[in-house]
């Protein structure tokens, strides 16, 4: 489709589709690109197949779930092309991921430092020093005192929001092209979750890495992301830029979400629900895809 | 406060002494089987039944016996073996090394093994491979260790003789050690005809052994490797390219062992148990083999000694295992 397009996106999703062996479907014909230096926030309740996409990308798909059709390119590298083992090596050397908890992402067994330093020696091939010298400046840069201490601890020893700041300096320490951000903040107390944002926000632009920023909280999406690609039972309901999903929603479903986001000031803009009519309509119209999409597999 | 933890271990360590010594005291003389009818002749008089009786100290009751008795042993004199007529102390340090060092290599070929076939089958989870190696641990599992004795015995002691089944070392050679650890001072005065011929001697009870624990390593080991495997760090190591190898020895192996640990340690008593068919079964001169000679020749001083010396070895195992989960566990370390 637009795969021989001049320039080459930092990632391109062609069509992708994801089922589980059953052949229930996660995702249905997904496409969208991601520019360099671009933030793309992916939207959407729980199951609708959002961080999917990610873990397609990353190849760390779930056990069971396979990709049926589709294409990814990552810096214009076909990934479904590749052996395993070469994917595996080219998609670690382009991207990285912050993931959801950082309380369960960092090895309990092992001190922090190797957690950082292991990859950029080990698979990028960097001397020690560097890569000790580039742990140290991305830890400083994610505001950690006292990096080298930290380095010498255990995860145990430090604060969930530490972790997260380790897990974000840890994604950016290779310069990747692309980060998958997970949810990164979903599981972190309110008051540093913005912290967490903001860092994720200033370190990507001095880097100009794309980031694909998976996400349920629309508040989050108007603060970090340029463009927004709202999700539905795994069909792309609404894809543009971020100011226009905001001031003028095209899909109702992206209407509902937005004016489901809680804001500080109740009285003037109160809390309003995703109708569940709504709701209805979408899956009716999700089964009647299937179906159309089951016959035609079968001609 | 490590002062403290150490001082319960102690005070725990011989409260469970003690009562083992009370525990097999009585037992032993209680049970049927008279020490005093094996030393006499057939138409011993009943008056050289009371004189032995009298020089034993069996005419007295069960609490000054006992009482006599640990006042020895708080001095160090475990008595007098009534069938070897030596000190018992003497006797079964004499031969612990022997049992030691059998139990250490067969506890290193278990972890080995079983280690290995376990991080083998994590890495082929979900296929052929994994069940086939379930399947051949669980029958594994299943046959005892004084079985897998004799399977070896038959098959390479008779069908294809390439192993010593009998005794612990080549009697021809000549050993002048200091110490009864044959493979240790003998790696250490580089005699390695000594330890060559040592583990020749030791491999088939070794391997009895360990194959059963071996087979519950794998298993037990292989389940929390996969646990550990989906876990998020171990996902985030993929996603920074390390292959599924690495993954799990590098990531998942260490958090793996565990609680792998935990029933090693316990599994380590039982195998030092067993110990005591297999040296037999072997002609093996250790703690175990004379465990049995003295239980037939009712050595009740003997029988105590080195009962209350497999309880102390098994408390001094529980320690060991204790301390390197310690050390595997960094949350624990900072107490």
């Amino acid at each position: 489709m637009t795969s021989t397009t001049a320039h080459t996106h930092t990632l391109d999703i062609i069509n992708l589709n994801i089922a589980l062996p059953r052949g229930q479907r996660l995702l249905r014909n997904v496409s969208l690109q991601l520019e360099p230096g671009e933030v793309r926030a992916l939207v959407g309740e729980s199951g609708a197949g959002k961080s999917m996409i990610g873990k397609a990308v990353l190849g760390i798909l779930p056990h069971k779930i396979k990709m049926t059709e589709g294409e990814i390119l990552l810096e214009g590298a076909h990934l479904n092309a590749m052996t395993p083992a070469t994917r595996r090596r080219t998609v670690a050397k382009m991207s990285a991921l912050i993931p959801q908890d950082p309380l369960t992402a960092l090895n309990p067994v092992r001190k922090i430092g190797p957690q950082i330093t292991d990859p950029l020696i080990r698979i990028h091939g960097w001397s020690h020093q560097r890569a000790l010298a580039r742990a140290r400046e991305l830890l400083d840069r994610v505001h950690i005192r006292a990096p080298d201490r930290v380095m010498h601890s255990y995860p145990h020893e430090l604060s969930g929001g530490m972790r997260q700041r380790i897990l974000i300096a840890a994604a950016f320490a290779p310069s990747p092209r692309l980060i998958v951000a997970d949810e990164p903040t979903t599981a972190l107390d309110v008051t540093v979750q913005k912290q967490i944002l903001r860092l994720i926000r200033e370190l990507q632009r001095e880097t100009g890495t794309a980031v694909l920023f998976v996400t349920h909280d629309m508040g989050v999406v108007a603060k970090i992301s340029q463009k927004v690609t709202v999700l539905f039972a795994g069909r792309v309901i609404e894809d543009a830029a971020t100011h226009t999903v905001f001031e003028n929603p095209a899909h109702p479903y992206t209407q509902a979400l937005i004016a489901a986001t809680p804001t500080p000031n109740v009285s003037a803009r109160p809390f309003q629900p995703v109708p569940s009519a709504l709701i209805a309509e979408l899956h009716r119209d999700t089964v009647a895809a299937d179906a159309l999409f089951a016959q035609r597999g079968r001609r | 406060m490590l002062l403290k933890t150490v001082f319960v271990r102690l005070l725990t360590t011989a409260i469970t002494l003690f009562g083992v010594a009370v525990v097999v005291f009585i037992l032993v003389r209680v049970a049927p089987g008279n020490p005093i009818a094996m030393m006499l002749p057939p138409g011993a008089t009943d008056q050289d039944i009371a004189t032995l009786n009298a020089v034993y100290g069996f005419d007295k009751s069960l609490a000054e016996q006992f009482i006599i008795w640990l006042g020895g042993v708080i001095q160090g004199d475990f008595g007098t073996s009534i069938t070897l007529r030596q000190p018992v102390a003497e006797l079964v340090l004499g031969r612990l090394p022997a049992t030691l060092e059998l139990s250490t290599l067969a506890l290193l070929l278990a972890v080995a093994l079983g280690g290995f076939v376990a991080v083998i089958g994590a890495r082929k989870r979900g296929t052929g491979t994994e069940v086939g190696l379930d399947l051949t641990s669980g029958a594994v599992l299943s046959v005892p260790d004084f079985l897998w004795g004799l399977i070896f015995v038959l098959v390479f002691g008779v069908l294809w003789p390439v192993l010593s089944i009998s005794g612990r070392v080549d009697p021809r050679i000549d050993i002048d050690f200091t110490t009864n650890f044959y493979i240790f001072e003998g790696l250490l005065r580089g005699r390695l005809d000594v330890v060559g011929s040592t583990l020749s001697h030791m491999l088939m009870p070794a391997m009895s052994l360990a194959l059963p624990l071996a087979a519950m390593i794998a298993q037990l080991l292989k389940q929390n490797l996969k646990e550990a495997l989906t876990q998020d760090y171990t996902t985030l190591a993929r996603v920074r390219g390390f292959s599924e190898t690495a993954v799990i020895l590098r990531e998942a192996l260490r958090n793996a062992a565990l609680p792998t640990l935990a029933l090693v340690g316990v599994q380590f008593t039982f195998l030092i148990g067993g110990t005591v068919i297999v040296e037999r079964l072997f002609a093996f001169e250790g703690l175990g083999n004379m465990a049995i000679d003295a239980v037939i020749n009712r050595d009740l001083p003997l029988i105590q000694g080195i009962v209350l010396l497999f309880a102390a070895l098994f408390t001094v195992i529980n320690l060991l295992v204790d301390l390197s989960y310690t050390f595997l566990n960094p949350r624990l370390r900072h107490g």
